[in-house]
């Protein structure tokens, strides 16, 4: 008996391993060693070619503090944050309510076809928003002829911002909605009767079963929006270039510029651990914030 | 009460093909400029006319200096997105598999392993991983390496494993079936609408990747048509209706594979909340 057992552990050892090679190795090669090397990185400076390079401690750091731009992509980093997740969180909420009240027949249907805009890259959604606004598209000389607005959308740092923060909501509420949707089919029927027959319906019923019952999903779902408020690279890339005034600009776009167009490694590596930090501050406050939330309402 | 329902039904169904309009016109006007004759571009949403005059221009292979440039492009995207969503696939299918199924010495150690990359900012390896890869610029390799394993592919293999009773696995074992054999022929069959999930969703996010791309495989040979639509754009600012057709091309072959398999991902998408 003690044979087998010992028998079925190496066998299971050995598959276990095995089977798990392909991701050591890649972890070792292309997270452990970068890491390291990263940290290492914040602490020099050196242009990546020449073969000088000076160890200058904490300096990439506070130099952050008298950079522009590594400012702004800090700020942005909240000002992004805060409308994309709440208008993301209000119309997947929409949206998921909206098709589970739909007849079961085309549930499915709408669903994939809210869902489509998710699909589409971040570069052919610039190119669309990039012409629709131009200066001399039908959309724009309709605006100045009929409404006399003549609008810059790209020079005007306002509407530049909410541009970039339409495309995002436009792209990932479907996606959230569909989510929101799984949780709300997934209330138990006996509960949904229950309400029913206490006459809990429309607004109440939303407030008070509805919401609690899919609040683990709505964390997950403001989790994911705060996470991907912070990966904004493809549109400020395409269509502000960060600007004007460094209104739309990213810590993406900033770490790459400064990287790899002002080849300053130490300097975008130093850039990198204080986003990393910010987005790690976040997510912890967000999730602690939706526990209590959870402790609170939650069922 | 069966009138007033169906009043009401009536009326969600149209909110929700307003919302619908509002939510594809993006796509419907990218569609329609593509075929717009070159000088009605972005004139009007559906020109008087349409014509394949931008297609012709990116497929036909008439450019001067890099012709071909865009079919290359296009290929090269296949290239680089096929071969990551395969191996994406069958590293989580092993890794799922192992993680969750096999007492193996080190499977705690693994699972809080992938815990941590999963909630790790990638940002700060961009830099060193590009150092590391350099030589491997402008080649394939050094394209697909880097971005091929995901933890979240393979968090979706776990969490299905774990939904799956070990039962079937032992009995397999006491059947006298190998590891290799209780993989493809229980494992496997058993994961399909995972698989499909998976391949499907690191097919399309390495398609539509921007910044590694650009980064790695700078020579115009080697772009992806994601990154070829990128440099080109500002040159091409005058000629909109090659742009917004090699948007559609980027962005339709990726909707037509989701809706062809639209009917996993109810079955996915339920237990990716676990």
């Amino acid at each position: 008996m003690a044979e087998k057992i010992s028998q079925k552990s190496r066998r299971d050892n050995a598959a276990g391993w095995l089977l798990n090679i392909p991701y050591l190795a890649y972890t070792l090669v292309f997270f452990l060693i970068p890491l390291v090397w990263a940290i290492w990185l914040s602490t020099m400076d050196w242009n990546m070619m020449s073969p000088d390079k000076t160890f200058v401690g904490f300096k990439n750091f506070t130099d952050l503090l008298h950079n522009s731009k590594a400012i702004a992509a800090f700020v942005n980093g909240f000002r992004y944050l805060i409308p994309i997740v709440i208008l993301c969180f209000i119309f997947g909420l929409l949206l998921a309510l909206l098709i589970s009240a739909l007849p079961e027949k085309i549930k499915g249907i709408v669903a994939v076809l809210f869902f489509i805009p998710y699909l589409t890259s971040g570069v052919a959604t610039s190119v669309v928003i990039r012409f629709f606004f131009s200066y001399n598209s039908a959309f724009n000389i309709f605006l100045r002829n009929r409404l006399h607005w003549d609008i810059a959308w790209f020079q005007n740092p306002t509407t530049a911002f909410w541009i970039i923060v339409g495309i995002i909501v436009w792209k990932m509420s479907g996606y959230y909605a569909l989510f929101l949707l799984a949780a709300i089919e997934g209330i138990s029927p006996d509960v949904s009767e229950a309400a029913a027959l206490d006459g809990s319906v429309g607004f109440h019923r939303l407030i008070h079963i509805t919401l609690p019952m899919i609040l683990p999903t709505l964390t997950t779902v403001i989790v994911l929006a705060a996470g991907l408020a912070f990966g904004i690279y493809t549109e400020p890339y395409l269509l502000t270039g960060g600007g004007p005034n460094n209104a739309t600009t990213t810590w993406l776009l900033e770490i790459y510029n400064t990287s790899f167009t002002s080849f300053k490694s130490g300097s975008g590596a130093a850039m990198a651990i204080i986003n990393a930090l910010q987005i790690f501050v976040i997510i912890q406050l967000i999730t602690w914030l939706m526990n209590k939330l959870n402790k609170k309402y939650g069922v | 009460m069966k009138t007033r329902s169906k009043a009401k039904t009536a009326i969600l169904i149209v909110i929700t093909v307003i919302l619908l309009i509002f939510s594809l016109f993006p796509l419907f006007y990218m569609i329609f400029q593509s075929f717009a004759p070159w000088d009605q571009v972005d004139k009007a949403v559906v020109s008087s006319r349409l014509t394949l005059r931008s297609y012709r221009y990116l497929l036909g292979g008439s450019g001067t200096d890099n012709a071909w440039m865009w079919v290359r492009s296009l290929l090269n995207s296949l290239i680089v997105s096929l071969p990551t969503a395969v191996i994406s696939v069958l590293v989580g299918l092993g890794v799922g598999y192992s993680v969750t199924k096999l007492k193996f010495l080190g499977r705690k150690f693994i699972y809080q392993s992938l815990l941590f990359q999963m909630f790790f900012p990638v940002v700060i390896l961009l830099v060193p991983r590009y150092m590391m890869i350099k030589p491997l610029a402008n080649h394939y390799s050094g394209m697909i390496l880097p971005l091929c394993i995901s933890t979240w592919a393979i968090f979706m293999y776990i969490n299905y494993f774990v939904t799956l009773p070990n039962e079937i696995f032992e009995a397999a074992k006491i059947d006298g079936l190998g590891e290799l054999g209780i993989i493809t022929r229980i494992a496997v069959p058993m994961t399909k609408s995972v698989t499909v999930i998976v391949f499907l969703s690191m097919f399309m996010t390495r398609w539509n990747e921007l910044m590694w791309d650009m980064l790695v495989a700078p020579d115009i040979k080697m772009q992806t048509l994601n990154v070829l639509i990128s440099t080109q754009f500002r040159s091409m600012g005058n000629f909109p209706g090659p742009m917004y057709a090699a948007s559609v091309l980027l962005t339709l072959p990726i909707i037509v594979m989701f809706l062809c398999a639209s009917k996993y991902f109810k079955e996915g998408i339920s237990f990716m909340l676990k």
